[in-house]
């Protein structure tokens, strides 16, 4: 029989063994790029590769990297949370607010309840009514930052005795939320990798009718993926307020973007289906060594920012450009 | 009208190494309807690609009027009148029929659209055609026939010397089947070269004054369609002396197991009216029907994607319609749907992902913690039972697979599940011949070993080949029952309606 079984012989499936072999290196040319940014600023300051800087870059990594595991998982599913950084200031507030009024334990408890409100409202929009995550989240991040100002009556609120989160030092002398960031790290990349929920997301942002016919409940999926996103908004704001000792509702703005960046930056398409925490993680060191390496080197923050927007274009423009080239969806 | 002749002379094209033509010639003369025949992967896309200026051949001439044209590319073959009419339409479907007759070359006065234009051209075009399609209608109001029809009225108001038809009736009823044959009849007359790829056997006989069959990237044949026989094709396109379709062995054995799908009185909107079936364990059952015949939506209500106006369902012994997907697969039903590509498969996910998707929850510890390790060993469940060639399933894209390591995949998803009954919708849809004989084996065996299978198709032969027993539909209402050896091609597209 001359027939041939497994020949692929339409083009695009040839295609498709190189971009096998493509794919294994990719974290290790963002950990090239994390190796030659962080050799560069070395060279350009003295003080960059001392312990206590790099301690630094962690710190000021980890609320973007706390925020950034769920945004992971919600990418990798085809959804975005853009309500990220609005909401961690709408938390720092409720906790300022709430302490204020009856101590620092309710403050916490109804910073948590803001934080699970805020993902339960994402998730209802989006898998309830079938609005676009990105129009919700949008919405949700001008909600969030017209009611955190109208909570503090557009003052930035004061928030004394509730500095340990951000800045204790309990292990090894490594400050808390670099610990909190690694656990958060840690714990997401064990969900996505083996847990039914963490494949699920996978299974959703590949093929979302093929999920639902394959017994997926992606409605629920997709709402636990915007709680957690909730919850990790939680841990962040309170970190932020923490450090700071006050809570202003202009705090955080621009999170959401650098928490994109960071995601796709860490190979996360924006079609869904793809994207690790290991490479959220790189994503994210590059991004926080960036910040620092440029404040040391004294630029003006203002070039920052465009580093950062420029670092978005580079990541979703290298996202297509993939796509095109392997021709997947 | 000027004639195109255009002509392919050993042309070669490979992809990544992998010879996809070798040294094929092709003639395309005006006036002339030729079909171009074979299975998937053999060559047929790739040839029409290159005529169409697509891709450059590594190797031989393209020809046109006698003079040889190096760099024939999109534009140049635009230019010379080739126009190819592509599976999945491109038109816009927002705009109007007459807007999209002069995509692109919009009629203008003075820089300014001209509406009035527009619109003459459009009825111009229609009116040779023959078609009673309203200019000003939104494209996307229109019926699949009728889409068609506007793409090709494009190509004529575009002065198309040689049109290229890529499969065109896969989405038509037979009326509009015959409309098209029409159209495409009166091309010819107009001098028009239509180059006509398909895979029915019937339409070359109908329509082709030339067959050309491609296989594995030769041509097999070329011959007027009045010397050949329908045998003579199937030959060249598979390559070795196949028999009449024939019966499974033992169609029938299996007819007296317990009813797993029992439908009485089926409604579901006006697309069935009426349709009752019972499914036992150890039968295969075909629905057999024309595409619009009303055959998915019954797929469809067994599986709880779609909601039935009126009727019953039993499914294992117990009553009542699924309402969801998960709800039918709670009752054990497992379902192939028919756009694997669309519906079934996640393409960029890894081959055990895919196959064992369906049972996570089953595999899992404690319905959470899952390993590739599990999926690994489910993989190994189903592969050697159903023949899956994957080099590294647990790394591997499902994508790189064949369609029809692609389809065993998503059978074994539900067996995996042990999902039963089984509900397959167009189960060999974009699977080449030999694996299509492997799936039958595979879904006769299931039968054999206590499944109870409804097989929807739309593909007389595979419900000759794979069936116990045939329900046959058409428009919406059933028409016939057949078993035994009544289950023939002849009296399938009889009571199919043609």
């Amino acid at each position: 029989m001359t027939v041939q079984l497994d020949t692929p012989i339409d083009p695009v499936e040839d295609r498709k063994p190189t971009r096998s072999r493509r794919r294994i290196p990719e974290t290790a040319v963002l950990a090239a790029v994390l190796l030659a940014l962080a050799i560069f600023f070395s060279t350009q300051s003295q003080f960059y590769l001392t312990p206590n800087n790099l301690l630094n870059i962690l710190v000021s990594a980890s609320v973007i990297g706390i925020i950034a595991a769920p945004g992971t998982l919600l990418l990798v599913a085809g959804q975005f949370d853009l309500s990220v950084g609005s909401g961690a200031a709408f938390i720092g507030v409720v906790m300022a607010w709430g302490t204020a009024q009856w101590g620092i334990p309710t403050g916490v408890v109804l910073a948590i309840v803001a934080g699970l409100l805020i993902g339960l409202v994402n998730g209802v929009a989006v898998t309830v009514l079938g609005i676009n995550a990105l129009i919700t989240t949008l919405a949700m991040l001008a909600i969030l930052r017209g009611l955190g100002q109208v909570l503090a009556g557009g003052q930035t609120l004061l928030l004394p005795g509730f500095n340990d989160l951000g800045n204790a030092r309990p292990f090894f002398n490594v400050p808390i939320p670099v610990l909190v960031f690694a656990a958060v790290v840690i714990i997401t990349a064990l969900v996505m990798k083996f847990t039914v929920f963490g494949r699920s997301m996978y299974a959703i942002g590949a093929n979302p009718i093929a999920a639902r016919l394959a017994g997926i409940r992606t409605k629920t999926a997709i709402f636990g993926g915007f709680l957690l996103s909730g919850a990790a908004v939680v841990i962040g704001g309170l970190i932020l307020v923490s450090q700071l000792g006050a809570a202003s509702p202009n705090a955080a703005s621009g999170l959401e973007l650098s928490v994109v960046t960071a995601v796709i930056l860490g190979g996360a398409s924006l079609a869904g289906g793809r994207g690790t925490i290991v490479g959220t993680l790189l994503g994210v060191l590059i991004l926080g060594t960036l910040n620092n390496g440029l404040t040391l080197m004294n630029i003006n923050s203002f070039w920052q920012d465009v580093a950062r927007g420029v670092l978005l274009l580079a990541a979703v423009g290298f996202d297509q450009l993939r796509l095109r080239l392997t021709g997947d969806k | 009208m000027s004639q195109l002749t255009l002509a392919l002379r050993d042309i070669s094209k490979s992809f990544g190494g992998v010879e996809v033509l070798h040294k094929v010639n092709l003639d395309a003369l005006g006036g002339e309807v030729l079909a171009l025949l074979g299975e998937n992967g053999a060559g047929k896309s790739t040839l029409v690609k290159i005529l169409a200026g697509d891709y450059v051949p590594d190797g031989g001439e393209v020809i046109v009027d006698d003079v040889s044209a190096p760099s024939l590319n999109p534009r140049t073959a635009r230019k010379l009148g080739i126009r190819m009419i592509h599976q999945e339409f491109q038109d816009a479907g927002a705009l109007t029929v007459a807007e999209n007759i002069s995509l692109g070359r919009w009629p203008t006065t003075g820089g300014i659209v001209s509406w009035r234009n527009l619109k003459r051209r459009a009825v111009d075009v229609l009116t040779q055609l023959g078609v009673d399609i309203d200019p000003g209608a939104l494209v996307s109001s229109l019926r699949v026939g009728e889409r068609q029809v506007v793409e090709i009225a494009r190509a004529l108001a575009d002065d198309a010397k040689l049109l290229i038809l890529d499969e065109p009736t896969a989405a038509l009823s037979q009326q509009e089947v015959d409309r098209l044959f029409e159209w495409v009849r009166r091309l010819r007359d107009r001098g028009v070269c239509v180059v006509y790829i398909t895979h029915r056997l019937d339409e070359v006989f109908e329509l082709a004054d030339r067959v050309q069959v491609l296989r594995n990237g030769n041509v097999a044949l070329t011959a007027p369609t009045s010397d050949v026989t329908r045998r003579q094709l199937v030959e060249a396109m598979v390559g070795r002396d196949i028999g009449e379709v024939s019966r499974p062995v033992g169609a029938g054995a299996g007819a007296h197991g317990e009813p797993m799908i029992t439908i009485d009185n089926l409604h579901v909107d006006n697309q069935v009216a009426g349709l009752s079936l019972t499914v036992r364990k150890g039968e295969v059952v075909c629905l057999y029907g024309k595409l619009g015949s009303g055959t998915t939506q019954v797929a469809e209500v067994c599986f709880g994607i779609r909601k039935p106006t009126g009727g019953t369902l039993d499914i294992a012994g117990t009553a009542g319609f699924p309402s969801a997907p998960t709800a039918a697969i709670r009752r054990g039903v497992g379902y192939l749907p028919p756009d694997r590509k669309r519906e079934g498969a996640f393409m960029s996910r890894s081959v055990v992902e895919n196959l064992s998707v369906a049972s996570w929850g089953k595999l899992a510890v404690g319905g959470l913690f899952i390993t590739s390790g599990m999926e690994k060993t489910a993989y190994a469940r189903w592969s050697s039972k159903l023949g899956i060639k994957s080099a590294d399933p647990a790394n591997q894209q499902i994508a790189q697979l064949s369609g029809g390591n692609q389809q065993k995949v998503m059978l074994a998803r539900w067996l995996e599940r042990s999902s039963n009954p089984l509900v397959l919708v167009e189960p060999t849809r974009g699977v080449d011949v030999g694996a299509r004989q492997e799936i039958y084996s595979a879904i006769r065996a299931l039968a054999a070993e206590g499944h109870a299978v409804l097989v929807v198709t739309s593909d007389y032969e595979e419900a000759v080949q794979l069936s116990d027993r045939v329900v046959v539909m058409q428009r919406g209402q059933q028409v016939a029952e057949l078993d035994g050896n009544d289950v023939t091609a002849q009296n399938l597209t009889i009571a199919a309606g043609g």
